[in-house]
Formats: C-alpha cells, sequence, structure tokens
C-alpha cells in the first residue's frame, strides 16, 4: 500500500472544477452562437414572419408538381450519373498514384510535401468552382461537369489514400523489404489489399457526394440537371422546379441504396 | 568509445562461411546518445539453432532486425555467411536471409498462396510478378510448401480468415520460399500456447536439420529453448550477458540472470 493517503476533498474539489468549467465553455458557446446569429438578424421578429410568409407562398406555387416535363429532364438527369461515375473514376485513378506518392511509408519526405501541397491545392477549389474553371477550359457540356468532379475528388480521395497508406502496419512493410520486395510490389501486394476495404467504401462516399454535387453544376453550364434547376428557377416556374427537385431526390436515394448493396456485397469482412 | 578492429587473422575468421553470423562490437542506438545495444558480439556456426533470450527491451529486436539488413548500424561488425552486412551490403545477400517478424508480417487480405508466393519476389523482382503474374514452377514450388506444412487445403484462404497457428505456417512457408540459408524469427511463437509453439518449432528444427539451415530465434519461454536450441545467448540492456550451450541453462540460473543476480 501506498504510504501516500487519498486526498478525497482535493479530489472532490478538482471534480467540481472541472465540471465547471465544462459549463462555462459551453455557455460560452451559446452566447457566441447568439451573438453571431443577432449580428445576421435572426432576433428580428418582423423579417423571420416575413420570411414565413413567403415561404407558405413559395411552397404554394411548387405544388402539384408539373410531370409533364419528366420525358424533357430524363436525358439530363442520365447525363448528370454519367458525370458523377465518369468523374468519381477519373479521380480515382488519379488519387490512387498520388496517395501513394504522398505517403511517407514508401516516399521520401521532398516527395511527399510536394505532393500533399499539389492535393491541399486541389481541395481549396469547391466543385462549384472548378465547374467554372472548366467551362472556361472545354466549353460548356458535361465534359466539363466531369472533370470538376474528377478534380474535386482527387483533392479528397488522394489526402484520405496518403493517410491510409500511412497507417499500414510497418512490420508488414518491413517483412515484405525483407523477402526483397521492391517498391512496385509494396504498392501491389501491401498497400492495394491491405487499404482495398476502405478504399472502396471511401471511394463509394465520394460517389454519392458526386451524384448530389453533380446536379447542381449545370448552374454554370456544366450539364446535367443543374440547368434545367437554372431554368426553372429563372423563369419562376416552381412547379416545374419541384419536380426536378423529386427526381434528383429519387436519384440520391437511389444511389446510396446502390452504395449500401455494394458496401455489403463486396467489402470483405475482417 | 573507441570501435575496436579486428586483426587480419580475426576479420578472415568472421568472414568464413563456418560461422554463419559473426557479429563484433555491435552499437546501436534509435536516438543519438541512448544505446539499445551496447557492443554485441556474437559467432553462430553454420547449421546452428541458436536461441536469444532476455527482458522486455534488451535489445532483441533490434538485433534482429540488424541481422535481417534491415537496420543501419553505425557502429561494429556484422558477417552474414561470410559477407559483410555493414556499408552497403550485397544486394543478392537478402534472398538467403529468412527474417519472421514478431507479428509475421503477412498480408492479411492475400490468401496462404499468394503470401507464400511472396517469397520468391527476390528472384523475380521485375513487372510481371508486380502485376500478380508469378512463373508456374514458383507457384507449384508454393503449392508443395504449403503442402509440406500442411495448409494444401487453405492455399485459397485468405490469411485472415486463417487461425494463429496456421498463419505461423504460413509466414515459415513463405520464408521457406525465399530459400534462405539463415532463417531470423524474432518471437514468432509468442502468440502460440506452449503446445501449439512447440509443434511449430519442432517443424522448424526438423526443417533446419535436413536442410543444413541456421536458425536464430528470439524465445521467451526456457522450457522451448533448453528443448530446440542447441545454444542459448541472453541480452540484458543492449548486452550479452550470458551465452553457453542451451541445455546447461537450467531453471535457478535464468532466474539469478534475469534478476541481476549474476
Amino acid at each position: 500500500m501506498s504510504a501516500k493517503r487519498l486526498d478525497v476533498h482535493g479530489t472532490l474539489r478538482d471534480m467540481e472544477w472541472r465540471r465547471w468549467r465544462e459549463l462555462g465553455f459551453s455557455l460560452g458557446l451559446v452566447a457566441l452562437l447568439a451573438g453571431l446569429l443577432n449580428g445576421m438578424g435572426f432576433f428580428e421578429a418582423g423579417r423571420l414572419i416575413q420570411g414565413g410568409v413567403n415561404l407558405a407562398r413559395f411552397a404554394r406555387e411548387m405544388f402539384p408538381p408539373d410531370v409533364r416535363i419528366l420525358p424533357t429532364i430524363a436525358g439530363a438527369l442520365v447525363e448528370t450519373l454519367q458525370m458523377a461515375f465518369a468523374g468519381t473514376l477519373l479521380g480515382f485513378l488519379l488519387s490512387f498514384p498520388l496517395g501513394v506518392l504522398g505517403s511517407r511509408a514508401l516516399f521520401p519526405a521532398g516527395v511527399v510535401a510536394v505532393v500533399r501541397f499539389l492535393v491541399a491545392a486541389l481541395r481549396t477549389v469547391p466543385s462549384l468552382l472548378w465547374a467554372v474553371l472548366m467551362v472556361i477550359v472545354v466549353g460548356l457540356g458535361p465534359l466539363a461537369g466531369t472533370l470538376a468532379l474528377a478534380f474535386y475528388t482527387v483533392g479528397y480521395l488522394a489526402k484520405l489514400y496518403a493517410e491510409l497508406f500511412e497507417a499500414i502496419d510497418p512490420e508488414i512493410l518491413e517483412a515484405m523489404r525483407g523477402v526483397g520486395a521492391k517498391r512496385r510490389h509494396l504498392i501491389r501486394f501491401v498497400l492495394w489489399p491491405e487499404s482495398a476495404n476502405v478504399i472502396l467504401s471511401q471511394l463509394l462516399f465520394m460517389l454519392e457526394y458526386n451524384v448530389r454535387a453533380s446536379t447542381v453544376l449545370g448552374l454554370v453550364g456544366a450539364g446535367g440537371i443543374g440547368f434545367y434547376m437554372q431554368a426553372y428557377l429563372g423563369t419562376m416556374a416552381y412547379s416545374r422546379l419541384t419536380t426536378v427537385l423529386l427526381a434528383v431526390l429519387l436519384l440520391v436515394i437511389g444511389m446510396d441504396a446502390l452504395s449500401a448493396w455494394i458496401r455489403r456485397r463486396y467489402l470483405l469482412q475482417p | 568509445m573507441t570501435q575496436s578492429f579486428p586483426s587480419l587473422r580475426r576479420a578472415v575468421f568472421l568472414a568464413s562461411e563456418e560461422i554463419a553470423v559473426a557479429v563484433e562490437d555491435l552499437w546501436f542506438a534509435y536516438r543519438e546518445g541512448k544505446w539499445i545495444l551496447h557492443g554485441v558480439n556474437l559467432q553462430v556456426p553454420a547449421g546452428g539453432f541458436w536461441a536469444i533470450m532476455g527482458p522486455s527491451g534488451a535489445g532483441k529486436t533490434t538485433l534482429m532486425r540488424i541481422l535481417a539488413g534491415l537496420l543501419p548500424f553505425p557502429r561494429g561488425q556484422v558477417f552474414l555467411l561470410g559477407h559483410p552486412l555493414q556499408g552497403k551490403p550485397e544486394p543478392g545477400l537478402r534472398r538467403i536471409i529468412g527474417y519472421i517478424p514478431q507479428q509475421l508480417g503477412l498480408v492479411r487480405g492475400l490468401t496462404a498462396l499468394e503470401n507464400v508466393l511472396l517469397g520468391s519476389l527476390a528472384r523475380h523482382p521485375g513487372w510481371r510478378t508486380a502485376l500478380g503474374f508469378f512463373p508456374r514452377a514458383e507457384i507449384e514450388r508454393a503449392m508443395e510448401l504449403l503442402e509440406l506444412l500442411d495448409l494444401a487445403d487453405k492455399a485459397g484462404e485468405k490469411v485472415f480468415r486463417l487461425s494463429g497457428g496456421e498463419r505461423q505456417r504460413v509466414a515459415i512457408a513463405r520464408t521457406l520460399m525465399q530459400d534462405p540459408q539463415l532463417i531470423l524469427a524474432d518471437e514468432f511463437v509468442s502468440d502460440l500456447d506452449l503446445p501449439r509453439a512447440a509443434q511449430v518449432l519442432a517443424f522448424v528444427h526438423r526443417l533446419a536439420r535436413e536442410r543444413g539451415l541456421t536458425v536464430i530465434l528470439n524465445l521467451h519461454e526456457l522450457q522451448l529453448v533448453q528443448e530446440f536450441a542447441d545454444h542459448v545467448v541472453i541480452l540484458k540492456e543492449g548486452q550479452v550477458v550470458f551465452e553457453s550451450p542451451a541445455l546447461d541453462l537450467s531453471w535457478p540460473l535464468f532466474r539469478e540472470i534475469m534478476e541481476g543476480k549474476r
């Protein structure tokens, strides 16, 4: 037994002090939020009531949805899906090698730093801005949207993959080096099989994200259903806009279901 | 600290092929000034079955990794089967050293057969194997090894589905696939219960005897050391504090050494 006696009074005082500090921190956060919202006019009752009235009027005009436009928007929906698939896969093909180059487990610090800077720069640009840039580069249409999604995908997946590869058990890499494996063998026989589960999981997540993102790229002329969203919004054809939104909702739900099925069917159970 | 330079005769002796592993005044530190190994000396004869024992942190794994050519060392000399490991070791040297790390270093997402095939990479370092295409003869050899280790029916099974004992055998098969002359195994049976560990060691022992391999194992269990090893070395705080034929190391003596009474 330790000669030192347990200081019950001191322990209780410490615990109490910690509780008060946590409470103070939480209250401070709430006060900060209230201050921010107040600055934006959130607590102006008249403005909120007027907003509610506007919303009700907008909702009235949105329903019932005008389903006669379905044949018109069907092609755009398919194009949206195509952009999402192609953009995600193209992005993945670029992300994997960049992820490998950005992993300290395989490459020297200098290479890793350059690659990580490049990937961080790609990630800074939002997908809509990528779409504007790509429209300037390749002109209007789905190619611009696809490239925009691909660049955006690279910014995220390459970073996630680099971190994933760095987390691989160093003993496996060491054992492989011990049998005379070259870097190319490490990529093929360690990085890929050890990370396949997470790679596929993140790829599906990105695909789901890109399906959502691709629906708005048409706003800047980068193809897909966004073109119709902008057109119906601009001409105040809200019942048609509702049809477009519902179609997008179905597309996203369908994509989520497909992704869930692929996860269940193909992801390895360790 | 001054480094000792062996005489020419001694250098010739250390580099001789009769001595499978010669370690002369080996020092190593992961961080400046914090030595993990303090002037270790060892001479393991070709065909020897040696055990290294010692408490955690004694430097056993570090010594193994240095012998496997995975850690460059700042001071001392190491000769493996007559070839120097210091400086830039000969590229072919790695081929003849089979190293089994503590957690085995198997790729869990690959099958048992694929893991064994990886042992042939030093013979086929090209792009063909990197794409997953191994020569037919190597595949047949890997299958033979799996059969030898009673794992033929598990060849297509992913490693993460195998039991602990089966994984040990896959690791042994991968090492044998290298065609090594020296096997270094770092506490590779420490996760198994004693009877299973004894079974695995019995197998390695028999193979080593049949093929004339030199084996150095890090082991914790004195019982296993007495049963299988012909020589034992005890490392403490990075130094060899005891060395003798394995059967001369009794329980009381072992306890005294570990408790620092000797």
